[in-house]
């Protein structure tokens, strides 16, 4: 029995030797491999690249947004690109592959500060600096997003998401509104007077839950401009004091008011597409990805017609821009030097090139002044990217990390939760958080 | 009683058999050439690497701070085991784990052994049921988990089939509320593995001696009576294997859950499992080891009294 214990313990503590304590996704990236270290080398467009292989990594709702320039960048360079399909959750499937060492050559990504770090993009992630297309992209969306410690790790591909207000057209002109809400209180004047015409102002789901959290975002749009996330990053503020807290009290307030649709606590994101569209509920706070949602409804001339787009903020019109995993692509450090090349020459081409057919295929905004938006774009969308100029970041964009917020929203939705306890749940992972990533003052 | 005289002489297979099995020296040495103890190796490697290993590492993970975040891994100790307890989540959702996997071995058990007493005789109506009951075993349980979230919807199967049948419109979201919600997810966990259930008390009724049961008749006990006191008492082994696989099995429930309910309503119904799932998400992978490694030394300190109980009874046999 002796025996049999002293090998095992000698089997495991030589296992726990080769392997304990290195964390697998750090393998191949610590050294700057091929071109990808201070100065990454920008392949032409369309260099030769028979023989490559490419792998990108999308989620569901992003697997087929490349397509179009695919087929062209293989057309034009001679390589191949492959579009592997990561189930949902995307981000968790993502994170836990890259923990493991798993590594595709590029992939969809959410570009904000708190989704970079958490794939250890100063290890994992090529620098994109110097990248071609940024002298082209529209100056106010240079550098709104996609960077990290004053290091470009992202792509930016299309409009990023505005959180806003998404109103039906034809809801508005029946109950007489004509002005559009300039602020918070004629917001919610507006809100009250559909009320007391027996309309549903604002509809929320709650069921699906991950939209709660722009009712919160889109309150602090001041507040964000006045360094709130700064403060909160650096664990000066917290999310129980007044700025947020209050903005969750609010929240839970207009629904105590019965602003809100009936089956608040239950409906989800397929129910509040059908119903603005239906002229069931007046407004919706929501970002592009709900928009996507209508097109798939209903066509461009039907959207124009019915549906419509404001941002707001406390004192204004002030957007909340939210850029998800759609919109932009990192690139990864693999090791290959040859296809960290490849990837970077397929980004430019993206952004170049291939951009005008891309749009086209996407029907959707550019952010090259060089190149038009189809005239195809409905006017909600216009309206959207419009606002993006002068918006402000959201918690996704400015805080250095990214709570559940919504999560403890929804519970409050349920009357599960108090205001406080939502503040105080997503304070206390916002430390758990920002401490697993050494941030200083926690 | 000339029964009993007779019965007396015979000698109880055991004891022929025991000689044989006398560790002899000569004998030893047959049985160990006979069984290679390096025949085990092979599985022994499996479990070495596939259980033994990577429950060492939770341990070891468990008090560092490896994250998504960053490349170095440093031990840092009890924090996480002392973040845990104090936010309180963590007792929560081992509360609900624990109301899941009891509601889960009831509904699983009482299911089986029902359909199992309906299903007992050899009929080819009643091969027929079994088959079809069984079937869910083998499903998918995500497919399952999809099904039933779909089948009850507000706007879903059920509330139709309901509506039709009052003739009004009924529209109960029937995963909508934070108090039951837990009970119908385990509902349909029992409803997926109630068929192995049936199996295997099927299996165990067969055993009860055709000669008890011709006794009980003649004494005149009820079927209800034979039932109570005579075939459950008898289905002791059943019962053990049964109630400790639900209830332990259920604990480490993840995917019937997920794919229904992902948790809800106001996660009422985030089992352990599904909360070291989405802490696991957010790159605190240190932080989800230490969950797991609470979850797998409270299913081992369950898992010892309710077999031992369970097994205590199987002293009657």
């Amino acid at each position: 029995m002796k025996r049999y214990l002293a090998i095992t313990a000698t089997a495991l503590s030589v296992g726990l030797l080769a392997t304990a304590c290195s964390d697998p996704g750090a393998g191949g990236g610590t050294q700057p491999s091929g071109g990808s270290g201070t100065e990454a080398a920008w392949p032409a467009q369309d260099a030769d690249l028979d023989g490559t292989t490419l792998t990108i990594w999308a989620a569901q709702n992003s697997a087929t947004v490349p397509d179009s320039v695919i087929a062209a960048f293989e057309e034009s360079t001679g390589a191949t690109v492959e579009v592997v399909t990561i189930p949902d959750p995307y981000e968790q499937g993502v994170q836990t592959k890259v923990a493991t060492g798993d590594k595709p050559d590029l992939a969809f990504w959410q570009p904000t500060e708190s989704s970079l770090s958490a794939l250890n993009a100063t290890t994992n992630l090529q620098p994109l600096e110097d990248a071609p297309w940024i002298e082209g992209t529209t100056p106010a969306l240079q550098d709104i997003t996609g960077l990290l410690d004053d290091t470009r790790y992202a792509a930016l591909v299309s409009s990023p998401a505005v959180e806003g207000v998404y109103y039906n057209k034809e809801v508005f002109e029946a109950n007489g509104i004509t002005d559009l809400p300039t602020d918070w209180d004629s917001f919610l004047a507006t809100a009250r007077e559909l009320d007391s015409a027996g309309v549903t102002p604002f509809y929320e789901m709650g069921g699906d839950r991950w939209a709660t959290q722009w009712w919160i975002h889109v309150q602090l749009a001041d507040a964000a401009e006045d360094g709130l996330w700064d403060r909160i990053n650096t664990g000066e503020e917290k999310f129980t004091d007044e700025t947020v807290l209050g903005t969750i009290e609010t929240y839970q307030g207009l629904i105590d008011e019965g602003l809100f649709n009936d089956d608040i606590a239950t409906a989800t994101f397929e129910d509040q597409g059908d119903a603005l569209l239906a002229g069931d509920a007046a407004m919706v706070v929501q970002v592009n990805s709900f928009f996507g949602q209508l097109q798939a409804k209903a066509d461009t001339a039907e959207l124009d017609e019915k549906i419509g787009f404001f941002p707001i903020s406390p004192t204004g019109n002030v957007g909340t821009f939210i850029p998800d995993q759609s919109n932009a692509l990192v690139a990864f450090k693999t090791g290959d030097a040859g296809r960290e090349a490849a990837s970077r020459q397929l980004l430019s081409f993206w952004l170049g090139d291939g951009y005008p057919a891309f749009l086209e295929e996407q029907n959707t905004v550019s952010l090259q002044d060089g190149v038009d938006s189809p005239s195809t774009v409905p006017q909600a969308l216009l309206s959207v990217h419009d606002s993006l100029g002068d918006s402000v970041g959201s918690m996704q964009v400015s805080a250095v990390a990214n709570p559940d917020l919504y999560i403890f929203l929804a519970d409050m939705i349920q009357g599960t939760t108090t205001p406080e306890q939502v503040a105080q749940q997503t304070q206390d992972q916002f430390v758990q958080l920002a401490r697993a990533q050494g941030v200083e003052g926690f | 009683m000339s029964a009993s005289v007779q019965e007396r002489p015979v000698i109880p297979p055991s004891a022929t058999a025991r000689p044989t099995r006398r560790p002899g020296a000569g004998g030893s040495r047959r049985a160990r050439g006979n069984h290679p103890l390096w025949f085990l190796v092979p599985a022994f490697a499996v479990l070495a690497v596939f259980f033994f290993l990577p429950t060492l590492f939770n341990f070891i993970y468990a008090l560092t701070d490896w994250s998504s975040f960053k490349s170095e891994i440093a031990f840092v100790g009890t924090q996480n085991f002392a973040d845990l307890i104090s936010s309180g989540t963590l007792l929560a959702s081992l509360r609900i784990t624990i109301v899941y996997a009891v509601l889960v071995a009831v509904f699983q058990n009482v299911f089986g052994l029902l359909l199992a007493l309906l299903l007992e005789r050899d009929t080819r109506v009643n091969r027929f049921a079994r088959v079809m009951f069984f079937v869910p075993v083998v499903m998918s349980a995500l497919a399952v988990g999809y099904i039933f979230q779909a089948f009850l919807k507000p706007d879903g199967a059920l509330n139709g089939v309901l509506s039709a049948v009052f003739g009004t419109t009924i529209s109960i979201p029937w995963l909508g509320s934070t108090t039951w919600t837990l009970v119908v997810v385990a509902v349909i966990h029992a409803w997926k593995w109630m068929g192995l259930s049936m199996l295997i008390y099927l299996a165990g009724l067969k055993t009860i001696s055709e000669d008890v049961l011709e006794a009980a008749r003649l004494d005149g006990s009820s079927a209800w009576r034979t039932f109570r006191d005579i075939r459950f008492p008898l289905l002791a082994p059943a019962v053990t294997f049964n109630v400790a696989t639900a209830l332990l099995g259920s604990m480490n429930g993840f995917d019937i859950v997920q794919a229904t309910t992902g948790g809800g309503p106001a996660r009422t119904t985030e089992l352990l499992n599904i909360f070291i799932f989405r802490t696991f998400g957010q790159g605190l992978f240190a932080q989800a080891t230490t969950m797991s490694l609470v979850l797998f030394l409270v299913v081992m300190v369950l898992a010892f009294p309710v077999i031992r109980t369970l097994r205590k009874r199987e002293d009657v046999l």
